[in-house]
């Protein structure tokens, strides 16, 4: 709990540190390739197009999910998709491959895994963008239900720094965390309702779908997208449950980041 | 005269681990020891007066740049105490830079970790363009930069930070010798400042033209410490005797050290 209340103290005190930083971060992650940071849309694209080409028109032989159309229904979801595997990898690895620059043992370390994720916010925010205009064009024009977004993106962002927390000190420590990590989120994409709908599974299979928050936040986003209702309101025991994992995510993640963090430049 | 550094009884260990498997049992396993244990440090003591500068010298793997980097604050003690009155900087070789970078953002980011605002950080900056001689590169990425061109920009930095107390880790024997030259000029003007300064380095003659104080470190203990005339004709001595021993003779010597290093609570009394 102490510790918790530490990390959440740095947070505030240095929010101008991170907002500067995750900019440093996000020119350093897209500086060298010529098209730079047009890659952040490109690769999204090509990634849309071909789960599309595989999952819809090839496995479900251009089936509806519902009454929404496939492509319409896999964009929506996978929009936040690249957001959340590009946070969760970068920010795993980021403790031990930042450490040697920060160079000073007082430099509060928790704003480290935080910037990584800020820096992924801004392709995000404009990947959001582009998906709205085009979702304009497909039938799915901008509503009311729009509103509830901020929620899901502030919530996404809070959980994936507590999960940070937790992942960047096990990573510093046991490298081959980052490895674990690579796969569990390659196992996610399936298992998210991302390409397909979990709702084809037998109903004693639904809980257990749902016990991975992003699925929450998935679900919320497309209910924002497509119009389709107030997806927190509309599943309140799923919102707490939530908010639950959250806040046990986040004790457990600064726990361990406080414990550790005086020693991690000695496992580099 | 006040004291600007502190050191007391300072000891780092660290593990050494034969498998993979060690070490990760020694994270889980509580209450049982894996590895064997490596002292780089063993109750190092002493205390810099304001204004002094101190070298550090002794043979390699005696500690002295985990030394620089304890003072420094970068890596923790593992036991003892530290207090140094003011901010520290230290200027080493492989000074944290990000090679995707280009060099006025790395001055850029580095200020910004400091803790400096946006408006000294531009007034700073030029200034540290201009001490490092980087002109037409400064816009390049930094790891297109030669090493000496890296070491130019770390100790412009930090130079430019103003600390209090500077440790000067072996950074300019990459340099030119024009530059090493403006380096020492600058770190004769931080010496009439009044700055306390660490420098490690194994040139024998700097340390004669630069150091009020010479501490000698000897795999982890303090073997000497005091003004730099008394102590660096005893290193030199020593030095000439070790070069002298046959390679047998060097190996015994450094074994006995290495046992020594390996064993806790060692008192450095019995090297004296």
């Amino acid at each position: 709990m102490k510790s918790a209340i530490t990390v959440i103290k740095e947070q505030v005190k240095f929010s101008y540190l991170i907002r500067r930083l995750s900019i440093y971060e996000l020119r350093s992650l897209t500086r060298g390739n010529y098209l730079g940071a047009a890659w952040e849309i490109i690769n999204p694209a090509i990634q849309i197009l071909i789960y599309w080409f595989v999952f819809g028109f090839g496995i479900r032989q251009r089936a509806d999910v519902g009454d929404i159309p496939y492509f319409q229904w896999m964009f929506a979801g996978i929009l936040v998709w690249f957001l959340i595997n590009n946070s969760v990898m970068k920010s795993t690895k980021s403790i031990y491959s930042k450490i040697r620059m920060l160079a000073k043992m007082n430099f509060p370390m928790s704003v480290i895994p935080n910037y990584t994720i800020f820096a992924q916010l801004y392709p995000h925010l404009v990947l959001l963008t582009i998906g709205t205009i085009v979702l304009q064009f497909i039938g799915y024009p901008i509503s009311i239900y729009y509103l509830q977004l901020p929620i899901y993106i502030i919530g996404l962002l809070m959980f994936l720094f507590s999960l940070s927390l937790i992942t960047s000190t096990l990573a510093t420590i046991i490298r081959d965390v980052q490895m674990l990590m690579q796969s569990i989120m390659r196992m996610l994409l399936y298992l998210s309702p991302i390409l397909w709908p979990p709702t084809s599974l037998p109903d004693s299979w639904q809980p257990l779908m749902k016990l991975n928050p992003f699925y929450y936040i998935i679900e919320g986003y497309r209910y924002s997208l497509l119009g389709e209702g107030w997806y927190f309101l509309e599943n309140p025991t799923y919102t707490l449950y939530f908010i639950g994992v959250l806040a046990i995510t986040f004790l457990v993640g600064s726990y361990l980041h406080v414990k550790f963090r005086s020693q991690f430049i000695d496992f580099l | 005269m006040v004291n600007s550094v502190e050191v007391k009884n300072v000891s780092k260990r660290y593990k050494l681990y034969k498998k993979q498997s060690e070490r990760i049992l020694d994270l889980l396993v509580p209450y049982k020891d894996y590895g064997e244990d490596f002292f780089a440090l063993q109750n190092v003591s002493f205390t810099v007066a304001e204004g002094s500068i101190v070298g550090l010298v002794g043979i390699n793997g005696s500690g002295k740049s985990t030394l620089a980097n304890i003072i420094a604050g970068v890596i923790p003690a593992t036991t003892g105490h530290i207090t140094s009155n003011g901010n520290v900087a230290l200027i080493a070789v492989n000074a944290g830079l990000d090679g995707k970078l280009s060099g006025r953002e790395n001055i850029e980011l580095k200020l910004l970790m400091l803790g400096f605002s946006q408006k000294e950080i531009s007034e700073m900056e030029d200034e540290i363009i201009e001490f490092a001689e980087l002109e037409k590169f400064i816009d390049q990425p930094v790891k297109t930069y030669s090493s000496g061109m890296k070491s130019r920009l770390g100790f412009s930095i930090s130079v430019r930070v103003n600390p209090n107390i500077l440790i000067v880790d072996e950074a300019l024997s990459v340099g030119d010798k024009a530059f090493s030259e403006k380096s020492l000029d600058k770190m004769m003007e931080f010496k009439e400042k009044g700055k306390t300064m660490f420098f490690v380095s194994h040139s024998i003659s700097q340390m004669k033209k630069f150091c009020d104080q010479i501490l000698w470190l000897e795999f982890g203990v303090v073997k000497e410490y005091g003004p730099t005339k008394e102590v660096i004709n005893k290193y030199e001595t020593f030095l000439e005797e070790y070069k002298a021993l046959s390679k047998t003779d060097k190996k015994k010597y450094r074994m006995s050290a290495l046992n020594r290093q390996s064993k806790k609570n060692e008192k450095p009394a019995e090297i004296l």
